[in-house]
């Protein structure tokens, strides 16, 4: 405990009436990928607010490197932020970008210009170090977004929705990267909404919902506190919303909300349940188009713990 | 360092922006030039000629006319005409070159030259003034050859030649005009008057116009970064003015740099100007700074803030003289700081004005500077708070 990057306890934050953050607490070990899973509105980059000193909490505390990260500058060097938005300057180069963020952490001379080169090659935009940043793609700015956050060597980089509105080309790339921070020791606070995001780059996970940490551990920890259970992915004509009530009203299923275009169930056993299902579906005027039972994942979890698809 | 790092990604932007060197560099100059170039205009009298047969004595005096910097010679068929011309106000003034002129000088009798103007119009009575210097002098000569002719012999054309030799070396008086109420309403003239009132109005509408790149920078969430960093909130600001205090210096130095060079002006009292120019440049900061944190958007920075200074550059005598206004709209042009910085200018370029002349204008403009800064400062404290 007394190695950890990162500890959050109890955090607490409100905007008037509205508590956005509550009672949130989890801890980062080095080299590892920790991913704040949750809908939109759950309260994640609010937390990562509080975690970069963006943000004062009304309650709790934030600890780094085992000091606390509440009015300490020399604190605020070993985190690395990446913004949800590229948070750059459009037009000036990639290069120059680079140069002005690292002198923020008093990167000087050969030392900035070696570094610059190092996160620019990291994120496969050495070629384009000269160009202006309002020629770039989509995917390319994030990755520049990225770089300019690995620049002086964060032990925590904190990244928040790195992929939003990018091709899955760049998203792929991005992922990989990820995944190779936490292999050099460098540990990742990583939110997304994105459950195979999660999945693949996440070491531990903390699903957070309405502001509340409501579970938290590996995905193998997640999934087993499903127990037997499978997630049904139903496509089907007509109202949607008159489907899952009727599947909520079916034996066996447990879950049942709308998301994506689908209705998606969480059942004691997928196969069994899904001829009452179906027959459900029929009864209610919205025969079923198509069937997917998929074995528990991070969705099944979020469907499970929240009573709503993650995506909702 | 971390202030210099901020100034300098602001600065860099700016360099790279086309559309805002314009408004700093070439929109100022191109004005001055154009005001300057007009004011100018009212301090070269156009003189009408009628010659009615003046013979040579008319055409010296013509050349004399053409001669004078002061005045821009015309010549006219018809009295009548040129009467037309000086009514239309295509004129100042106008010159009747009588017939027989020429005779009347060589036999030694007395001749009149008519002047043309309106008595109750004082740029018509300082023109024919100035006409009427020309044609004194021009009599001067011709008397002096006259009385030679007339007392030694010889020649009318060799004395009067003579004459005009010798009074190239006589001794000039030389006259001195000096101001003798400090606080009168005497206005720099030409492009004296115009590069003070365009540097005042140019370098706060652009600070204000300047306000877009700080409120794209906050949009783009570049603050927010930048607090993530090991910085303070007060070198972001620090940094911020900086930026803004640089550019308007540097706005307010080429206005002064063109004027000096190109068109003659003369700012006065050196380390008066210099501390006219720094207040007035924090001005401009503190009101662009101010500016980048209340509009919304750069488009809105843009759009309206020159809309906002060029309506308090018309309020303070940017745009014409606070000397013609209503003494109501002289006041309420005195709530604006520009009001203040063409006062102490006029002073300092019309009418020899000190830094002790200059001294209450300052304080002023100090204190405006220090609102508008102070205000900017906690408006972006709160930007960087979240």
């Amino acid at each position: 405990m007394g190695d950890d990057v990162l500890r959050c306890d109890r955090l607490r934050r409100t905007f008037g009436a509205r508590v956005a953050v509550d009672d949130v607490s989890f801890r980062l070990a080095p080299g590892e990928v920790y991913g704040l899973l949750g809908p939109n509105g759950a309260g994640k980059t609010t937390t990562i607010k509080m975690v970069c000193g963006l943000l004062d909490p009304d309650g709790g505390t934030v600890t780094i490197g085992g000091r606390p990260a509440r009015d300490d500058l020399s604190v605020r060097r070993m985190v690395g932020y990446v913004p949800q938005d590229v948070a750059l300057y459009p037009d000036l180069t990639a290069t120059e970008n680079l140069a002005f963020l690292g002198r923020l952490y008093h990167l000087r001379g050969r030392e900035l210009a070696a570094r610059i080169d190092e996160a620019l090659e990291l994120t496969d935009l050495a070629s384009r170090g000269g160009d202006r940043v309002d020629s770039f793609s989509g995917g390319m700015k994030r990755r520049l977004n990225i770089a300019a956050g690995l620049l002086h060597h964060p032990a925590l980089l904190v990244l928040d929705e790195p992929t939003v509105g990018v091709d899955p080309q760049s998203r792929h790339a991005i992922l990989e990267r990820v995944d190779s921070f936490g292999r050099t020791g460098m540990s990742v606070l990583y939110t997304t909404h994105y459950m195979e995001e999660a999945e693949r780059v996440c070491d531990r996970v903390g699903i957070i919902d309405h502001g509340r940490l409501i579970a938290e551990g590996t995905r193998r920890e997640l999934v087993a506190e499903l127990g037997q259970k499978d997630r049904i992915e139903l496509a089907a004509d007509g109202d949607l919303e008159t489907l899952a009530a009727a599947c909520r009203r079916t034996g066996g299923v447990e879950r049942a909300s709308v998301a994506d275009g689908t209705v998606q169930l969480v059942a004691a056993d997928g196969r069994r349940t899904l001829p009452a299902v179906i027959e459900a579906a029929e009864h209610a005027g919205v025969p079923v188009r198509s069937v997917d039972v998929t074995e528990p994942d991070l969705e099944a979890v979020f469907l499970h713990l929240t009573g709503t698809a993650l995506r909702e | 360092m971390t202030v210099l790092a901020i100034a300098r990604a602001s600065l860099t932007r700016l360099v790279r922006d086309r559309t805002a060197l314009f408004f700093l560099v070439v929109l100022p100059v191109l004005v001055i030039v154009l005001v300057g170039a007009t004011v100018r205009g009212f301090s070269t009298w156009k003189v009408g000629v009628v010659d009615e047969g003046a013979g040579a004595a008319g055409q010296r005096l013509v050349a004399a006319l053409d001669r004078s910097p002061d005045l821009a010679v015309d010549h006219y068929p018809t009295v009548r005409a040129m009467s037309t011309a000086i009514a239309r106000g295509e004129l100042n003034t106008g010159v009747v070159l009588p017939a027989r002129m020429d005779e009347a000088e060589r036999g030694g009798s007395r001749t009149s030259v008519g002047l043309v103007f309106e008595q109750a119009n004082s740029s018509m009575q300082a023109a024919a003034t100035a006409v009427a210097a020309v044609v004194r002098a021009e009599g001067v000569r011709v008397q002096a050859a006259q009385f030679a002719t007339a007392q030694a012999g010889g020649t009318f054309a060799t004395n009067l030649s003579q004459a005009a030799r010798l009074e190239g070396r006589l001794p000039r008086a030389q006259v001195r005009t000096v101001a003798a109420q400090a606080s009168s309403s005497i206005l720099p003239e030409g492009f004296s008057y115009a590069a003070p009132t365009e540097l005042v109005l140019f370098v706060f509408l652009s600070a204000v116009a300047g306000g877009a790149a700080t409120v794209e920078t906050r949009r783009l969430g570049i603050y927010e970064r930048i607090v993530a960093a090991p910085v303070r909130p007060r070198d972001v600001i620090a940094g911020e003015t900086l930026n803004y205090l640089v550019i308007a210096l540097g706005q307010s130095l080429l206005i002064v740099a063109v004027g000096a060079l190109a068109f003659g002006v003369s700012w006065g009292d050196p380390i008066a100007a210099a501390l006219l120019l720094v207040c007035w440049s924090l001005v401009g900061a503190g009101a662009g700074m101010l500016a980048g944190t209340l509009f919304k958007t750069p488009e809105q920075a843009s759009g309206i803030g020159p809309v906002v200074g060029i309506t308090l550059g018309m309020l303070g005598g940017c745009m014409w003289p606070l000397a013609m206004v209503s003494p109501v709209m002289r006041q309420v042009g005195h709530a604006t700081p520009q009001a203040w910085a063409v006062d102490a200018w006029t002073a300092l370029l019309a009418r020899g004005g000190t830094l002790a002349t200059v001294l209450p204008d300052l304080a002023v403009l100090a204190g405006f500077a220090a609102v508008f800064l102070l205000l900017a400062t906690h408006r972006l404290r709160h930007v960087l708070a979240g």
